[in-house]
């Protein structure tokens, strides 16, 4: 096999395991302060809007680092530098 | 198809090259201008609305009133807001989905909590805060160029992957069923505009507020802290 198909294959293979690997911890964790949130809200509605809030901003601060995953995913399938490096 | 989703050039004036996105923000800017004119010319109530949103949802977050800030904020809220929606327009790309947009905001809203922090508490007073712990102020540092950084590839990389997926989607069938992902991006879009604004005033109101600590942490027996302070007396 040609080394840049070689390449390639890995390059593809590894980005669908590391998507699907790094999304799992940030989903976990965002399910769990969405169920925690709900609790509180149905415990104490009067406090509900300030918790929405709340909720927003953590659950884009936990969503940071699947980004990160999926942007590294991007640079290996659309602009991969290893492909341009080694051969 | 899939290419299309990244920026590319599409003419240069004078040696410096424009990109498609470019051009897209230009339309957003024309855009605002031209319904921010029409509305307060016809439904002016409408805008006072969307001023009344803003300044309240903003204010809550932040624990103060959001109006000394708001030429910033609410700028950032409706510029993102329109930015990622104007996708749906064919042949425009949101100006969000290249890096350089959400870099120059992010850069935006870095500049702004220092000068809104010295503006609001004067250079001493706010340099003093920023290294209370002398020995924190690197990592305080590091936090304050790392948080630019998460606010860029926040918006990026929302914007980006769901063009993405709505690309690939067409790709493999053009018809009616891009149309559910379509509405995603747009409602993924507007909460990405919240959340920027959001989190640039929790910022701003970190930044103008002095780090003492909140009274239910300084005073009052909290369980842990007794339980250590027992723990080292005996």
């Amino acid at each position: 096999m040609e080394p840049r198909t070689l390449v390639t294959i890995v390059t593809i293979v590894s980005a669908g395991i590391a998507i699907s690997l790094g999304t799992i911890a940030p989903t976990l964790m965002q399910g769990k302060a969405v169920a925690k949130a709900l609790e509180g809200m149905t415990r104490q509605p009067e406090v509900a809007d300030r918790l929405r809030a709340t909720l927003f901003i953590s659950m884009a601060l936990l969503e940071s680092a699947a980004i990160y995953v999926l942007l590294v995913c991007l640079i290996l399938l659309f602009a991969n530098p290893l492909l341009d490096r080694f051969f | 198809m899939l290419e299309e989703v990244f920026p590319h050039v599409v003419f240069r004036v004078l040696g410096i090259p424009v990109q498609n996105t470019v051009i897209s923000t230009w339309f957003v800017m024309l855009l605002i201008l031209g319904a921010v004119y029409w509305i307060g010319r016809h439904e002016s109530e409408a805008l006072v609305m969307l001023v009344d949103f803003i300044v309240d949802s903003v204010s809550e977050v932040m624990g103060r009133s959001a109006v000394p800030y708001l030429p910033l904020l609410g700028t950032l809220a409706i510029f993102i807001a329109v930015a990622n929606t104007i996708s749906i327009v064919p042949l425009l790309p949101s100006p969000t989905q290249a890096l350089d947009t959400p870099f120059t905001l992010a850069m935006i809203v870095f500049f702004s909590v220092h000068y809104f922090g010295i503006r609001d508490r004067g250079l001493r007073g706010y340099l003093k805060d920023l290294a209370d712990p002398i020995f924190l102020l690197p990592l305080e540092l590091i936090g304050q160029l790392s948080r630019t950084l998460s606010l860029t590839l926040r918006l990026f990389g929302n914007v980006l992957s769901t063009q993405l997926i709505v690309a690939v989607i067409f790709s493999l069938l053009p018809l009616i069923v891009p149309l559910p992902l379509i509405g995603f991006s747009m409602l993924t879009g507007v909460l990405q505009a919240y959340i920027f604004t959001v989190l640039a005033a929790v910022y701003i109101a970190a930044a103008v507020t002095a780090s003492s600590p909140p009274p239910e942490f300084a005073e009052g027996p909290d369980s842990g802290s007794l339980g250590l302070s027992a723990t080292i007396s005996k």
